[in-house]
């Protein structure tokens, strides 16, 4: 291992691609960072042993994860694409034998490839053993834990107080929304995969959930489509309230920024997990095998849960970065969304016209309905 | 003990085969009836999943519209986690929404009853997939017009496949079960049913060697049957063992009588001092002594043939020959004694087959020396030995008193006399009947045309078939 070690050199080449045309940008939700591209590089480039990614994760939440993984196995070349939740899935269905894993946290997406049989089925004892709840038969797995939460600007909690949840956020709303005019930034679930995604979980967990959608039309919300964005305007000072952020992303932002606060809500959380599936077309299906073993393992989690904030889902993982934490500082109030056939219905053609007209006609009632059937799967 | 020849095993294989065969339409049939149960279960979920489903279904904006209930899919997916496809679908099979298109099931239920809802179920195959497909026909009413539409909905099935596997392995288990009991009831059973065998073994093995007494011990009606049998056998044994003590008796007695005699001779001529005494009672004696000897060689050879051990060497024989070597022997003899001893031989030379039989020479030489010897003892004066073809035999007709009918079967008994003739010993018929009897031959006794008794010794008609004729021993 050592003379491996001594003898591989790590290549870590990060090439800059042009970046995709911003109207493609309907589902993605992934930072926009000028590398979409990761290739860690084998010293043995002759033999073809290779491992390519398509993944919806950005490459600093990604490379600690990979890096880990080529010290391990050097003799793999691996390649990582990011990119957006909807090319990605587009992509693999032009070429499902491009790519060897997938991972993107548009889980109804994943859900419905896996679904239509384009994963294949993973049976090493780690994959056996990964907690039932966050897998769909040995085809699909869950391995991170990123609540859905709200971000609010020390402007705003000066003026009126500390929030702690919806119904605050409404009685605020309803009170000063005059004052609150364009200082509220959420996903457009129309131009959004993870805003839709939230909004139709939402619109099932809660019926006010409509209340507080007119009342952000009454205050003018802003409408973007990534939790960067909310967080750029949030930093600037633009927006006191981003509302519907993924926790994972915000967490380093808050950190670095004393304006900011994470408001985890008490009642319930939405929670997003990152999935991953192999491709039953995988051109390197041994490797492949061999990457999600080390995923779902504990050195894999371990990684996540220390050097990212995606929060590690293993259950022996436990600690600050890990969704056994999570879960105990928020305990029933975390909803993850269940990979089940349900996911399947949030993409049904007419479904997602139906709510997106109601969350069209409650944000705004005066302007004429969005027509929003471009985004459609 | 080959299984062929054990009782125990014949009865176990067949039971056993009966069982397998019983077992594999059993264990078939219980794997038809797990499917079909489980098909039924599953296919309730389909039948209320489209209905879920049909039920949101509305007319809206002039189109069909649908909001999916997630239950809808849900409940299509256990935890077996199936693969869940759905589609709807209007009146003329457009598809509306789904997450693939599912085909239509079979034409035959072209919508034909409208208003009524109509699902339908079948298997089918998408990308090599294996689906339950259910689809439910219905419609909706709305003012001016009325809107067909059908739901079709698929699942994979694992989870059919699973619960027939649980209530296939339960059938299977049940069924071990009864297999094993049977089994082990068989063994018992056949083990009971066959153990008077061994009662029966053990009751003839334990008994005494000399006796020939009748089994009495209780028996099942098929082994009553064996112990019947074996009962007549012993009867009959004790039967021919009684026949043997008697002639033994008779045998002893017979030979005691000239050896009394000689001692009596002996006696009286030892109270004479003449030597012409002496040598007359020698001349007696040795009369007596000879006579007994023949008689205990008549006794000996009696004996060799009426045991049954004994198997006589069977060579081809011409009877012709046969007659011919006998008038030769006894010619003298007979001539001595003033007796006409002819041969009355067909024309031999014409004749192409010779009478050829498979016999023992020297006892059919003894028979016809008896024969011969008989005749003569009884006052004949002639006496003519033929043969004949059909049937083929051998017969010694002479002109004395004869034998009455009545006494004809009886003279065949060892030690039976019709004359007191002391030179007779009783045994002459006898032993040509035993003859007769080794050569499986008749020996018929009856009337001589020539006035006196004809003794004939019939051969049965199919001997052996050999080309035998000039070659044989006694062709001299």
């Amino acid at each position: 291992m050592r003379y491996l070690s001594t003898c591989l050199t790590l290549l870590l080449t990060v090439f800059i691609t042009p970046r995709p045309g911003l109207a493609d940008n309907i589902l993605g939700d992934t930072t926009r960072t000028a590398a979409n591209v990761l290739t860690l590089n084998a010293k043995n480039t002759s033999s073809k042993n290779e491992l390519v990614l398509h993944g919806a994760l950005d490459m600093e939440y990604i490379t600690p994860i990979l890096s880990a993984f080529h010290q391990r196995y050097p003799h793999i070349s691996i390649t990582y694409r990011n990119l957006e939740t909807l090319e990605l899935h587009q992509r693999f269905q032009d070429a499902p034998n491009e790519v060897d894993i997938l991972i993107s946290s548009a889980m109804p997406w994943q859900y419905q490839l896996a679904n239509d049989g384009y994963a294949q089925s993973l049976d090493s004892p780690i994959a056996k053993s990964w907690p039932a709840q966050a897998r769909w038969r040995q085809e699909l797995f869950a391995f991170t834990f990123e609540p859905v939460v709200m971000v609010v600007h020390r402007e705003l909690t000066q003026r009126y107080g500390q929030l702690s949840g919806y119904v605050d956020l409404l009685n605020l709303l309803k009170a000063h929304g005059t004052d609150l005019n364009g200082r509220i930034v959420t996903y457009n679930p129309a131009t959004s995969g993870a805003g839709y995604s939230h909004a139709i979980q939402e619109a099932q967990l809660s019926p006010r959930y409509w209340d507080l959608i007119s009342a952000f039309g009454n205050a003018n919300a802003q409408l973007v489509n990534t939790t960067s964005a909310m967080l750029e305007g949030l930093i600037e000072g633009r927006f006191w309230i981003g509302y519907g952020l993924l926790g994972s992303y915000a967490q380093p932002s808050v950190e670095a920024n004393p304006e900011l606060e994470i408001i985890i809500p008490e009642s319930y959380v939405l929670v997003t997990q990152r999935t991953a599936l192999v491709s039953r077309h995988a051109p390197n299906a041994e490797n492949a095998r061999t990457f999600m073993d080390f995923l779902l393992g504990k050195t894999g989690q371990h990684i996540i849960a220390e050097q990212t904030p995606l929060g590690a889902l293993h259950p022996e993982v436990i600690g600050e970065g890990s969704a056994a934490e999570l879960r105990r500082l928020h305990g029933d109030a975390l909803r993850p969304l269940a990979l089940t056939p349900a996911l399947l219905a949030t993409l049904d053609n007419l479904k997602r016209q139906a709510l997106l007209q109601r969350w069209q006609r409650e944000f705004s009632p005066t302007l004429p309905e969005v027509t929003t059937s471009a985004d459609a799967q | 003990m080959s299984v062929a020849n054990s009782l125990y095993a014949r009865l176990l294989g067949w039971l056993l085969l009966l069982l397998l065969g019983l077992g594999g339409i059993m264990v078939q049939q219980a794997w038809l009836d797990a499917k079909l149960t489980a098909d039924r279960a599953y296919d309730r979920l389909l039948e209320a999943a489209t209905l879920a489903i049909a039920e949101q279904v509305k007319w809206q904006d002039d189109r069909l519209w649908l909001d999916l209930p997630p239950a809808a899919l849900e409940m299509l997916s256990t935890d077996a986690e199936e693969r869940v496809f759905y589609s709807l679908h209007d009146a003329n099979g457009r598809f509306v929404t789904g997450n693939i298109e599912l085909p239509a099931l079979g034409t035959e239920n072209s919508h034909s009853s409208p208003g009524n809802d109509i699902f339908t179920v079948d298997n089918m195959h998408y990308r090599d997939l294996p689906l339950r497909l259910g689809t439910r026909y219905a419609r909706i009413d709305v003012w001016q017009t009325s809107a067909g539409f059908e739901v079709r909905m698929a699942h994979t099935r694992e989870g059919r496949q699973q619960l027939t596997n649980q209530l296939f392995r339960r059938s299977l288990s049940y069924i071990l079960g009864m297999a094993a009991l049977s089994v082990s009831i068989f063994l018992v059973a056949i083990r009971l049913a066959l153990a008077p065998l061994t009662r029966l073994r053990r009751a003839l093995r334990e008994r005494d060697p000399r006796t020939l007494e009748p089994l009495t011990l209780p028996l099942p009606r098929e082994l009553a049957e064996l112990r019947e049998a074996l009962n007549e056998l012993l009867k009959r044994m004790r039967r021919v063992h009684a026949g043997q003590e008697r002639f033994i008796g008779d045998a002893s007695h017979q030979l005691r009588t000239p050896l009394a005699g000689l001692s009596a001779r002996a006696e009286l001529a030892l109270r004479h001092q003449d030597p012409e005494q002496w040598r007359d009672a020698l001349k007696a004696m040795l009369d007596t002594s000879t006579h007994a000897s023949r008689q205990a060689m008549q006794l000996l050879s009696l004996t060799r043939l009426n045991n049954p051990e004994y198997r006589p060497e069977l060579k081809p024989l011409n009877l012709a020959h046969l007659a011919q070597d006998a008038v030769t022997r006894h010619w003298s003899t007979c001539h001595r004694a003033g007796i006409d001893l002819g041969l009355n031989a067909p024309s031999a030379e014409t004749n192409t087959t010779p009478p050829v039989i498979f016999g023992e020479q020297w006892q059919l030489e003894e028979a016809l020396s008896n024969l011969i010897d008989n005749a003569q003892r009884h006052g004949a004066r002639h006496i003519t030995l033929s043969t004949t073809m059909e049937p083929l035999g051998i017969l010694v007709d002479d002109d004395g008193p004869g034998i009455p009918t009545a006494l004809r079967t009886r003279v065949l008994r060892p030690f039976h006399r019709i004359s007191h003739d002391p030179e007779g010993s009783g045994l002459g018929l006898a032993i040509v009947n035993s003859i007769a009897r080794a050569h499986h031959a008749q020996f018929i006794l009856s009337d001589s045309p020539t006035g006196g008794l004809r003794a004939a010794l019939y051969f049965p008609a199919s001997q052996p078939n050999l080309s035998i004729a000039e070659n044989t021993p006694c062709a001299t």
